[in-house]
């Protein structure tokens, strides 16, 4: 019987909760997260920066594509460089197809010592899955085989989930998922197996919600985190926060955004208290303070 | 109006006539006071077994997921976390709560609840549950049944009422004056409150809006998050410059899962800063203002 989402985690106001501790010298950790997605050409493609004439859908849908491949062909590297320059590690979150398909991309994530994190097969919703449990083993092999380690996390495609994803999550060894953007702190949901630990992730600094579905302008890359982060930088001084940031090459990779982004790192970087961990290490110390 | 006459209820002309609003009597408020400010905040529990009412992010390729849990977390953490950063600007400001509140969200969130009748809140019906009016199968039994459900956490029944998404059917006031209620906030259509004609005893309708609105501005319109704070200070300063004559009333409308979020609490924080210290300006609750 698939649990109702209450089930595996009861309602709980974040005031008057224990606290949970960063190590000495942090208030803040960011939580960097860079997605990388592989759109069937067919199928209909994830997201549309532009509709057909008419706005008849059209299969294949050439324009879209060429617009998500353009991220990772020349928007990928770019953010690299861009993280590279910050000297921060992000988590990869990423379609286990693109260790087939782009295993140019996939490759430079692992020599560049980032953690991968599964993101699915392809880019297609849970719920559109004829045997979820098969995709998300499939999702786990591909990437342990390219990797030579398990992904320890998960994001599902669109975040998306039905009610007993986190079961076979679980099942295939996924410690944590950043799906579930209901807290500014780690907790811990209940499974048919073993418990998986939700990460703070939003959909508020991230750039498909901003970019492809809001249109905001691209300075709000900058203006918006610098708001978050102002406002959960102050509340840090009575409890840890996490901040993730999520971006995709297609949105975040391109001219006119990536300088936005990148300073919106520099500049929250660069206060004190500030550090930059991936999803895997912001596990393991929530996992040691209990 | 041609519209042929609904079998029941009331076509809203019939409730209420046409009136300009510089023809009328002229209303006044103690003190010398020119307008009030109220704010609501909307608290909704959103069931995840069906469609939610509301989505930040959609499925890749597009549709209605069900279940759709990325959205219903994105709701949830505005009453994990997001209403408690709002309830400080409250506190800090000593703006009179009102809490307009789904039956169903009354069990889910006890913690809200009592922070709210600890400050001594006006609690509001808000439907049952977060869905239409014109889809709830039964609507007296709904709207009888958030009162008792208010009442019952309260200690005190609800005297006002917002319908889930402003959704009425033609006999909603009717039903709402049957049931007690002393007034209703859904017609966005004056800056001052008005009477509507029910079946039975007349109903009060209190100046609401859907432009200093969250799930309007953020929500539907992609506004930046700042863009709350400059339409509610035009909103204010022309409501005031409109109330030398005659008072006037404004309506501020938010939701935790909206302006609960770190980028724009600020925003919200930042219109009480400036609007609070105002002498000839008071901050009510919707049963002061009917009153």
């Amino acid at each position: 019987m698939p649990m109702h989402p209450r089930e595996r985690l009861a309602y709980s106001p974040i005031e008057g909760r224990p606290l949970l501790k960063f190590p000495k010298g942090v208030r803040l950790v960011i939580w960097p997260v860079l997605a990388l997605e592989e759109w069937d050409m067919a199928r209909p493609m994830a997201r549309m920066v532009i509709s057909p004439p008419q706005g008849q859908p059209m299969l294949p849908d050439h324009p879209n594509w060429t617009w998500h491949e353009y991220g990772m062909r020349v928007g990928f590297w770019r953010m690299k460089r861009m993280l590279h320059d910050l000297k921060i590690n992000p988590t990869v979150t990423l379609n286990a197809r693109v260790c087939e398909t782009y295993p140019q991309v996939a490759q430079a994530c692992a020599d560049a010592g980032w953690e991968l994190n599964a993101h699915g097969y392809d880019q297609v919703p849970m719920h559109k899955l004829d045997d979820q449990k098969a995709v998300i083993d499939k999702s786990v092999e591909v990437i342990t085989k390219f990797w030579g380690r398990a992904p320890r996390g998960w994001f599902g495609p669109g975040l998306t989930q039905t009610f007993d994803t986190l079961d076979h999550l679980s099942a295939a060894g996924i410690e944590y998922i950043g799906d579930w953007v209901l807290d500014d702190e780690p907790v811990t949901l209940k499974t048919t197996h073993k418990p998986v630990v939700a990460l703070p992730y939003n959909f508020e600094l991230h750039d498909i919600v901003l970019m492809a579905l809001g249109h905001h302008p691209s300075d709000q890359m900058y203006a918006r985190v610098m708001d978050h982060f102002e406002c959960l930088y102050a509340e840090s001084g009575e409890r840890p926060k996490i901040m993730a940031i999520a971006m995709h090459p297609y949105l975040s990779g391109v001219p006119h955004r990536i300088n936005h982004v990148h300073r919106a790192f520099e500049a929250v970087l660069s206060r004190p208290g500030v550090a930059a961990w991936d999803g895997a290490k912001i596990l393991d110390w929530y996992k040691a303070q209990a | 109006m041609n519209f042929p006459k609904p079998a029941v209820g009331m076509l809203p002309n019939d409730r209420l006539d046409y009136s300009a609003i510089t023809k009328r009597k002229r209303l006044k408020l103690p003190k010398g006071a020119r307008m009030v400010v109220w704010t609501i905040t909307n608290v909704e529990e959103w069931d995840p077994t069906q469609t939610m009412p509301r989505a930040v992010l959609t499925p890749p390729a597009g549709g209605s997921p069900m279940p759709d849990i990325p959205n219903w977390c994105w709701h949830e953490y505005g009453n994990r976390v997001g209403f408690w950063r709002l309830l400080q600007v409250y506190d800090d400001f000593k703006i009179p709560g009102v809490m307009n509140i789904n039956g169903v969200a009354v069990k889910a969130y006890p913690d809200i609840v009592k922070a709210c009748v600890d400050r001594k809140w006006e609690f509001i019906g808000h439907g049952y549950t977060q869905r239409n009016m014109q889809k709830v199968e039964n609507e007296r039994a709904d709207i009888r049944k958030s009162a008792e459900v208010l009442e019952e956490a309260t200690g005190k029944r609800p005297r006002g009422w917002l319908g889930p998404g402003l959704t009425e059917t033609w006999e909603t006031p009717d039903i709402l004056a049957e049931e007690g209620y002393d007034y209703v906030a859904d017609w966005v259509l004056d800056d001052q409150p008005v009477w509507m004609k029910t079946r039975g005893k007349p109903i009060l309708n209190i100046p609401y809006t859907q432009e200093c609105n969250d799930v309007a501005m953020m929500l539907i319109q992609h506004h930046k998050a700042s863009e709350f704070y400059e339409r509610a200070m035009d909103q204010f300063e022309q409501i005031h410059k409109d109330a030398k004559h005659s008072a006037r009333v404004m309506a501020i409308s938010v939701h935790p899962y909206i302006m609960g979020a770190p980028h724009r609490a600020k925003y919200f924080r930042k219109i009480y800063e400036k609007i609070r210290k105002k002498r000839d300006v008071l901050f009510w609750t919707g049963s002061q203002i009917a009153d």
